[in-house]
């Protein structure tokens, strides 16, 4: 069985299904995908999978086992933590105090939980701004802060909800070397993604929705080349791009 | 820069090395200030002879230990608890019940008033979580369950009525918590702000603090992170309600009066419980004290000088008063040191590292 599985979970807004029966599962290094439409549901699916909504139907099962009705602390407790689209730092805290706040998930001990949180902005080359207030932070310094925390609470898998969004092309590809090298670590990650050079130089395997429903999944070659997915997200001239 | 600089002074005597651990360290500069001041303070009986000035002295004392027990659910966990004095009215009445009717001494008597605080407490977070009561909806459920209890705190014989309760006072005594003098209540009260400071500090700089801090800049974010926030904003509530009802036993040793208009009041609330650390700076270390030590007698002195003149000036230049702090030092008195704080330390360690 997959690290995790997600079975068939649905979401309704009144009369608006936002997910319909989606199902996906991720190894331990995996990077999983997924892409689609403004509106597709794709941020609604991680608060689902995060435990910020509780899903109409379906279950998430995360190591064995099911999440489907946890709290997002107790999810995060058991290894599954997410990053926010819109990025939400401590912003009155320093940079240090934020990641400290993950790290107390693994230790009691403040010196414990600074060495860790030390070593982890050290891993993301922040280590000199540690004292730094979060609110003071350059976008993309706060996208990497998000990153920091997740990784503070010492995660098997993390959900990336547009990690790269607002990123200048530098910035987008010192992220993507980072993402890597969290993959590398052994943790699954989940990416949802606008920007598809991230998609395609980073996932394993792609899943696109459109209107709450899967309409394709695969490796990206695959996906690139998918009539459905062509009509629907790509269009004529990503593939171009893209397909190179 | 700084960590550089601490190693620069890891030499030196021991009286050095005990100033570079407090001085590099914002939280322990605090700390430091708060027992410099009520040093100071425990010193003014020997120069202020007035009961008068004594008292006010006092007060602004006792007003600086529930502005910390404020501090903690208001400036750590940022909920929007008003009625503080809810907490301080139940440990009062509680301390003079049980001394009035059951002759247990107030030593022991607050310590009993702070755990059914504590108590009344946890009943307040389990309603407010359980309906989703969060920032002024929380705010408006206290202030309303203020007006409630007054009106049952009236209407029960058993603790006065409306007529309010007299503490029974007997000789002056140590084990009855009863004085001839002012300064035995004087050196209680700094005892008492002592132990508050050193409880805040040890909950600031520990996974509670951390964790009270995060909840108040992003419930969502502290979460997502691993942060049971029922659990620690319940937490944030009990520990306060615990102080500011062992603060509310020794309140009314003080003044050996109480009514239910006297204590259930939201502009006593304000004066007592919110206006020091707003002043002082709330969800600071040192704002708490510092800023009692600037209210109280300020509020003291308006009214002694305007309340004779046409009635409500004296409130409206305290309401100005506080408005205007509010409105130019946003972070309080604590900020404007902290920043002068960092500039020095800024200063000092170019001069060092020759920069």
């Amino acid at each position: 069985m997959a690290l995790l599985e997600v079975n068939g979970i649905s979401k309704q807004f009144g009369g608006l299904v936002a997910v319909n029966k989606l199902s996906l599962s991720l190894e331990a290094g995996e990077v999983l995908g997924l892409i689609g439409p403004n509106g597709a549901g794709k941020t609604t699916a991680f608060n689902m999978i995060s435990g910020y909504y509780k899903p109409d139907g379906g279950e998430v099962i995360f190591d064995g086992k099911t999440i489907t009705n946890l709290r997002s602390d107790q999810i995060c407790k058991l290894g599954l933590t997410r990053t926010f689209q819109v990025v939400k730092p401590f912003p009155q805290l320093s940079v240090l105090a934020n990641v400290m706040v993950g790290a107390y998930n693994r230790t009691n001990k403040r010196q414990d939980a600074h060495d860790i949180s030390m070593e982890i902005l050290e891993f993301l080359d922040m280590a000199d701004i540690h004292a730094m207030t979060a609110g003071s932070l350059s976008v993309a310094h706060r996208k990497r802060l998000e990153v920091a925390k997740a990784l503070a609470t010492n995660p098997k898998v993390v959900l990336l909800d547009e990690a790269m969004a607002g990123l200048r092309p530098t910035e987008t590809d010192e992220m993507i070397g980072l993402i890597r090298q969290i993959s590398e670590r052994g943790i699954g990650l989940l990416l949802v993604e606008h920007v598809m050079k991230v998609i395609m130089s980073l996932a394993d395997q792609i899943v696109v929705i459109h209107h709450g429903e899967k309409l394709a999944e695969g490796t990206p070659r695959e996906i690139v080349t998918n009539k459905v997915v062509i009509d629907a997200y790509l269009g004529e001239e990503k593939v171009d791009v893209a397909g190179r | 820069m700084k960590k550089e600089l601490r190693e620069r002074f890891t030499e030196g005597s021991i009286f050095s090395q005990w100033m570079r651990e407090i001085f590099f360290d914002w939280d322990r500069t605090q700390l430091f200030i708060c027992f410099v001041l009520l040093l100071l303070l425990g010193l003014t009986p020997l120069l202020i002879k007035s009961t008068y000035y004594l008292g006010i002295i006092i007060l602004a004392v006792i007003y600086a230990f529930i502005g910390v027990s404020w501090n903690i659910v208001a400036g750590f966990s940022g909920q929007l608890l008003i009625a503080h004095i809810i907490f301080l009215a139940l440990g009062a009445y509680s301390t003079i019940v049980l001394f009035n009717y059951f002759l247990i001494s107030p030593w022991i008597g607050i310590l009993i008033s702070g755990l059914i605080a504590a108590a009344a407490g946890a009943v307040i977070a389990f309603i407010t979580l359980r309906y989703g009561l969060k920032m002024d909806y929380f705010g408006l459920f206290t202030i309303a369950l203020m007006v409630a209890l007054r009106t049952l705190f009236r209407k029960w014989d058993y603790v006065g009525g409306a007529i309010g309760m007299w503490f029974r006072l007997t000789n002056p005594s140590l084990d009855k918590m009863i004085f001839e003098n002012k300064p035995p209540y004087l050196y209680i009260a700094i005892g008492l702000v002592v132990i508050a400071l050193l409880v805040q500090y040890r909950i600031y700089r520990s996974k509670i603090g951390s964790y009270l801090l995060a909840i108040r800049e992003d419930e969502d974010a502290a979460s997502a992170v691993g942060v049971n926030t029922s659990l620690y904003k319940a937490l944030a509530v009990i520990i306060s309600a615990a102080m500011a009802g062992v603060g509310g036993g020794f309140y009314i040793m003080y003044v050996t009066f109480i009514e239910p208009p006297q204590v259930f009041n939201l502009g006593m609330n304000v004066e007592i419980a919110m206006a020091g650390p707003i002043i002082g700076g709330l969800g600071s270390l040192a704002g708490p004290l510092v800023g009692a030590l600037l209210n109280k007698p300020f509020a003291e002195i308006v009214r002694g000088f305007l309340a004779g003149g046409r009635s409500g000036v004296s409130l409206i230049v305290y309401g100005s008063f506080l408005i205007l702090t509010v409105l130019f030092m946003p972070r309080g008195v604590t900020g404007v040191l902290h920043d002068i704080y960092s500039r020095l330390l800024n200063r000092f360690s170019k001069k060092e590292l020759g920069d």
